[in-house]
Order: C-alpha cells, then sequence, then structure tokens
C-alpha cells in the first residue's frame, strides 16, 4: 500500500517588527533550511511570511520557531 | 503595565542608558575611572549583544547588513580604549531600532486596523450544540450564530434573525445596516443589535474583507523600480563599506577615523527611505478608496499628463432621456406632442422608445393601450396608428415617404442636434406636431471631473467614443474636454491611446473593461472603477477606483505625486546625511557618537516624512451620484 504525498500547505505568518529589509533574508535563510518546506517568502512592507510546506515534517509551530531564530516574532494567521 | 514594558523594545535601550548615566555618574568620583569603564563597557555590552547577535543571523544566512557594521564599530571602539563611544553608538543605535519599529508601524496602520477587525472566533452549530471554533474552521454550509456586539465571523447569508450591523470596514458606510432573512453579511464587521443566524459562503482567505486586505497588502509589497534598483546597492554598498573603512584604517593609522566612517556610512536612511514612501502613499490612497496596484503604478500614475475617459457611462450617464419637447403646430400643446409621440412608441423596444416613454410616464402622459398597427422603420423611425389616428415619429425622410412635409420642423431639428441631441419628428395624420429630442445626459460631475484633472497637471484630457461626432463634440466643449476622438470603433481605442503615447504622452485610461480592455492593457495606467467595472477589470487595472465616484482619480493622481516627491526627498535626505557627516568627519568634531545620534535622527526624519502622507485634509467634495429622480425637462434654448 502506497501512502499518496501529501500536498504542500500554505501557511501565512504574521510577524512584527520589521525596520529593516535586511530581514527579508534572514528570516528566508532560515525558515528555508527547515525540512519539509519547499518554498518561503518574506514580504517586507505588510510583514507577512508565506511558507509552502509538508505540515507532517514541518508544522506551523515549526515554523514560527524558525521565524524566531531569526529574530522575529511570528503567529499563523487565516490570510 | 510595567511587565509589558520590561518585555518590550524599550527595555534594551533603557538598561544601557541607565547604565551609561551611572557610568557618568561614578567618572565624578576621583580615582574611579576604572569602575566608570566598566560600566560603560557594560552598556555597550547590554546593547551590543541584540545588535551582534543580528549581525550573525545576518552573515548565517550570507547577507551583510547594518548591524555588522554597528558591531564592528563597537567593537572596535572597546577595543581602541574608546568606551564612550562604543556605548553611546549601540545605545543610540538600539533607541533607533526602537523607535523605527514604533513609528513604521504608524506607517502601516492604515492597514493594520483593517486586519484587527478580522474574526477570531465563530460560534457554529454542530449537531445542535452551540460550538467556539476558530473563525478559519468554519465550514461552508455550516451554521453560524452572531450575537449582539460580536463579529460576524465568516461571509455568508442570513438565514434566520435579524440584526443590524456595522460594515465600516468593508463599505465605509457608519450607519449600521439592517440585515434579515436573504441578505449577504460579511465577516469583520460588527453586530450591533440583534440576532443573526447565518449560512457560511466564505472563509478566512475567501472572504470579502481578506481579500481587500491581501489586494492592498500585495500593492505594498509591489516593489517600485527604484526600490529594486536600491536593493542592489545596498547589498554591494555594505560589504563595499567595510573594504573602504579598512582601507582607510590601513592608509592613515588611524582607527577611530576608520571605525567612524563605519559608523557614518551606515545606509538605514537610504534603505528605508523607498519602502516606508510606497507603504504609506498606496495605504493613505486605500484609505481614500483607491487602490493603487504597487510602487510602479504609483510611480508612473505620478507621470500621467493624458487621461483618456469613454463618454458613455462615465462622462455621461449611459442612458437615453428625453430632454426637449418643442411644439410647432399652433394649437398644438405640449401633451399633444409628447402623448402621441408616446402611444405611437408604445410597446416599442427600440432604445428610443424608452426616453421618450418615460418621459411622457413622468408627466402623466402614459397609455396603456397599445397602437393598433405598428410600423418600425430602420434608420428613420416609426409609423403607427392608434387610436384611429396616423402618427409618425422620426426624421425627416419618414415624413417625406408619408407625403408629410417637414416644414419649419427642420431647423428645429437641426438646432437640437446641433447641441449634441437626436432629434425626433412628430407627426399626427398630415401635419407636423413638433419635435422631441432625447440624449444621453452629461454627469453632473463630469465638468467637476475635467477641471480637477487638469488642476491635478493633468495636460490633455481626450474623450473616446463610438458616438457620433456631433453628439461627442456638444458633450466634449460642455465638459472642458481637450481633444474628442468620435466614431471610434473598440479597435480604434486601442489605436488612439497608442497615438497618444506616440506623442510622448503618458496616459492613463478609464475604462469598464467590457469592451476596451485592450485599450486598458496599453494605456500606461489603466483605470477600473469597481462599482460599474467587470471584475476581470477591476483586477487587472493598475489602478482600481473602489467606489462610484470619478473624482477620487484626480485625487489619486495628486496623491501619487506627493508621494513620489517623498520618495525623493528621503533619498535626498539619506544622501545629503551621509555627505554632511564625511564632511563633518574630516573638518574634524564628528565623533562616532554623533555620527549615530545624526544617522538615527536622518532614519526618523525619513519616515516620519513620508508619515505626512497619511494627514488628512479636508475631504475633497465628493461627487453626487443622482439616483433615479423625476428629470425636469430641459426647455430649448432657442426662441421657438
Amino acid at each position: 500500500m502506497t501512502t499518496p504525498t501529501p500536498a504542500p500547505v500554505r501557511t501565512v505568518l504574521r510577524a512584527e517588527g520589521f525596520a529593516c529589509p535586511s530581514c527579508v533574508t534572514k528570516i528566508e535563510k532560515q525558515v528555508g533550511r527547515l525540512d519539509g518546506v519547499d518554498a518561503v517568502r518574506v514580504h517586507f512592507a505588510s510583514q507577512r511570511i508565506e511558507v509552502d510546506h509538508d505540515p507532517a515534517r514541518a508544522d506551523a509551530e515549526a515554523l514560527v520557531a524558525a521565524v524566531a531564530k531569526a529574530g522575529y516574532t511570528a503567529r499563523p494567521a487565516a490570510f | 503595565m510595567t511587565r509589558r514594558w520590561w518585555h518590550g523594545p524599550w527595555r534594551v535601550p533603557a538598561l544601557a542608558g541607565a547604565l551609561i548615566l551611572a557610568a557618568v555618574l561614578v567618572a565624578q568620583v576621583p580615582r574611579a575611572s576604572t569602575a566608570s569603564d566598566l560600566l560603560m563597557v557594560a552598556a555597550a555590552v547590554v546593547a551590543g549583544t541584540g545588535i551582534a547577535r543580528a549581525a550573525v543571523r545576518a552573515l548565517a544566512a550570507r547577507s551583510s547588513s547594518i548591524d555588522l557594521l554597528v558591531t564592528i564599530a563597537a567593537t572596535g571602539a572597546v577595543v581602541i580604549g574608546e568606551y564612550w563611544e562604543a556605548a553611546a553608538v549601540t545605545f543610540l543605535f538600539a533607541v533607533g531600532h526602537a523607535l523605527e519599529v514604533r513609528t513604521l508601524g504608524k506607517t502601516r496602520s492604515a492597514l493594520a486596523a483593517l486586519v484587527a477587525s478580522a474574526p477570531d472566533v465563530a460560534v457554529v452549530v454542530r449537531e445542535g450544540q452551540q460550538v467556539e471554533v476558530p473563525a478559519a474552521e468554519v465550514a461552508v454550509g455550516e451554521r453560524v450564530l452572531v450575537k449582539n456586539g460580536a463579529k460576524v465571523p465568516v461571509d455568508g447569508v442570513v438565514v434566520g434573525g435579524t440584526g443590524a450591523l456595522d460594515e465600516a470596514s468593508i463599505t465605509g458606510e457608519s450607519i449600521p445596516a439592517e440585515k434579515s432573512a436573504g441578505d449577504r453579511v460579511f465577516a469583520g464587521t460588527v453586530s450591533r443589535g440583534g440576532f443573526l443566524e447565518v449560512e457560511t459562503r466564505g472563509v478566512g482567505a475567501d472572504t470579502t474583507l481578506a481579500r481587500i486586505i491581501h489586494r492592498v497588502e500585495e500593492a505594498q509589497d509591489a516593489k517600485a523600480p527604484t526600490q529594486l534598483f536600491m536593493d542592489r546597492f545596498a547589498r554591494w554598498y555594505t560589504p563595499g563599506i567595510v573594504l573602504v573603512a579598512l582601507a582607510v584604517g590601513l592608509l592613515t593609522r588611524d582607527v577611530v577615523l576608520a571605525l567612524t566612517l563605519l559608523v557614518i556610512a551606515c545606509p538605514g536612511a537610504l534603505v528605508i527611505s523607498i519602502p516606508v514612501s510606497v507603504v504609506a502613499g498606496i495605504g493613505r490612497a486605500a484609505r481614500d478608496g483607491v487602490l493603487v496596484k504597487g510602487g510602479e503604478h504609483l510611480e508612473t500614475t505620478a507621470r500621467i499628463d493624458a487621461v483618456a475617459l469613454d463618454k458613455t457611462g462615465t462622462l455621461t450617464e449611459g442612458r437615453p432621456e428625453l430632454t426637449d419637447v418643442v411644439v410647432l403646430a399652433p394649437g398644438a400643446s405640449r401633451a399633444d406632442v409628447l402623448g402621441w409621440a408616446a402611444r405611437a412608441e408604445a410597446g416599442s423596444e427600440h432604445p428610443l422608445a424608452r426616453p421618450v416613454l418615460e418621459g411622457a410616464a413622468a408627466e402623466g402622459l402614459a397609455s396603456p393601450d397599445l397602437p393598433e398597427v405598428v410600423e418600425p422603420v430602420p434608420g428613420k423611425g416609426i409609423h403607427a396608428v392608434t387610436g384611429g389616428r396616423r402618427v409618425l415619429v422620426g426624421n425627416a425622410a419618414l415624413l417625406a415617404e408619408h407625403g408629410v412635409e417637414a416644414g419649419g420642423a427642420d431647423e428645429a431639428a437641426e438646432r437640437l442636434a446641433a447641441a449634441g441631441r437626436t432629434p425626433m419628428l412628430v407627426a399626427l395624420d398630415r401635419e407636423v406636431l413638433g419635435v422631441i429630442a432625447v440624449a444621453d445626459r452629461v454627469r453632473p460631475t463630469a465638468r467637476t471631473l475635467v477641471d480637477a484633472l487638469h488642476a491635478a497637471g493633468v495636460r490633455e484630457v481626450v474623450m473616446l467614443t463610438g458616438d457620433a461626432p456631433r453628439v461627442a463634440s456638444a458633450i466634449g466643449s460642455e465638459v472642458g474636454i481637450d481633444t474628442v476622438h468620435a466614431g471610434l470603433l473598440p479597435e480604434d481605442k486601442l489605436t488612439a491611446v497608442r497615438a497618444l503615447q506616440s506623442r510622448g504622452r503618458t496616459v492613463a485610461m478609464v475604462g469598464d473593461g467590457v469592451n476596451d480592455a485592450p485599450a486598458l492593457a496599453t494605456a500606461d495606467v489603466g483605470v477600473a472603477m469597481a462599482a460599474a467595472g467587470s471584475a476581470v477589470a477591476v483586477e487587472t487595472a493598475d489602478v482600481a477606483l473602489m467606489s462610484d465616484d470619478l473624482l477620487r482619480l484626480p485625487h489619486a493622481i495628486t496623491l501619487a505625486r506627493r508621494t513620489v516627491r517623498v520618495m525623493r526627498q528621503n533619498i535626498v535626505i539619506a544622501l545629503l546625511t551621509v555627505a554632511a557627516l564625511l564632511a563633518g568627519v574630516f573638518a574634524g568634531g564628528v565623533t562616532m557618537a554623533v555620527g549615530m545620534l545624526v544617522h538615527e535622527a536622518s532614519i526618523l526624519v525619513v519616515i516620519g516624512n513620508a508619515m505626512r502622507l497619511l494627514r488628512t485634509r479636508p475631504p475633497a467634495p465628493r461627487a453626487q451620484v443622482e439616483t433615479g429622480q423625476p428629470h425636469a425637462l430641459r426647455r430649448v434654448e432657442t426662441g421657438v
């Protein structure tokens, strides 16, 4: 029996404290390193982080922790 | 309250500041210089640790940052024994950062309030029980309850109960809207009374609120060409500065100079100058009901010097109306002319029939009877027999065909045509009764619009229409249009836009997207009206006017110009600050501490400058859209 590969889920995190555009690269690298993350985009102006990931390997909490490692607080949001 | 403050962004600067103060005080005590120095170093460590951590994180992401410059400068200062400089630089940077976050937050506030109105929880009815769940976890089709004072958690349709909802976050209307079965409700609106049972149609990202927020955020995130250039510049600039400082230090053997250069050259103000202006500009426009889809469109909109407008529906109401009734036959009255014309046209589906019938009904002349004989003659008019009498409504050719002499009616018709109306002769049996005319009425605000566009710096306002040249020019001169292109087929509109562009104009085109999509796409800025335009037009337009108010367009152009001006001012402020500091270093007197103070001040000035865009002046007069009132028939100024 083969388990189907789950489709990547898109999670939107809203962060605070984006004062310098250098935060974009920091967060993208930190979150991108996680196993299970396919793509990550950080938007400076709206302080949003969009992550395409496999929730089984990297869940929302792991994403939030990765963003914290980059030095910023973020919360999952509905949109 | 104290707790929150302790964990907030002010903790570190406050602590460092206290330590610096202590160091200064202790330095007054004789032979306590070492203790004073230690306190200074402690201050530098307290403020500098966070900065160093950020620098390391950036390095790990293989990007250089301003934190790196500050860390090197501070560390270097400690190493060479300049403890005050080290402490001052890190302290000022930390304070500046906290202030930056706060003021940037204010600039983002235009949208923050909207995001905050997003619902968190929903009361769902599952298996007969009321269950509270996160708003995003409601399934489409589920029943949701909205109690007094609660936020509506989903988009949906009312299936039970009644209530009043404050829909300000969606429609801008502050008066609560009454809702009952069958009415649509939107997520994010607040109940001001009553109890509603709602069937869910849209959840989370699939709600109107989310879509509005998403569109504005996307626009704020979309980078302007100037910004892309700045990003590239900053990427090379920061490592470049380190190298230059290193070179200078090695050449002059003046470590202090090298470190001061590091501090002065921090591009903090430069790097933030464009993003903050774009966020403020787009945020302010969105608050005023104009969605500019990105920094690039902001810059293009600021350069607009020609606007192309559709006639029908934009400058005119879009539906023909009865404008004149001219009585020519001696002994006949207005009611005769209009009444017989209406009887002839009764039941006709022709676009010119409706205004006649409506005009007659407004004067109480409507007749329920259909004519016994009706013979529409394409291109000429209508021939009808009603109540035993023969009525003709049409042009002179029609009358001639049926042997009726037009006589003086030709002149009257000519005068009306010259005024941009469509005249129709009315004849009863063998006699000409008079002339009636219909026209698509000019919007009362059209003149104001064109004047406002000119005032906003638009050199050429162009009218594009498929209508007859005479009608078009008449309306054009009434409204103040600079150039009229009439008799256009849809593909000609595209050519007209291109022609304007080839003359060097930056062209904005306002359209509804139904039959002018190619022209909208070719224009430098495509403008769609959300209320009147198709959904596709609004999605693909560069600028969307979210209300029915065309007067928002000149306002948007002015706002775009202001924003671009602010962008340029900010870049100049940033560059001048660095230049001035550089001069100051070589002239003497500018230390690391002073350099950092001025640097942080320049960042706050840049952000503050952008925040000016958010300041509301008294609102511009809003267009009053007339709503279906009986139309007063205009008298013809022909002296007849």
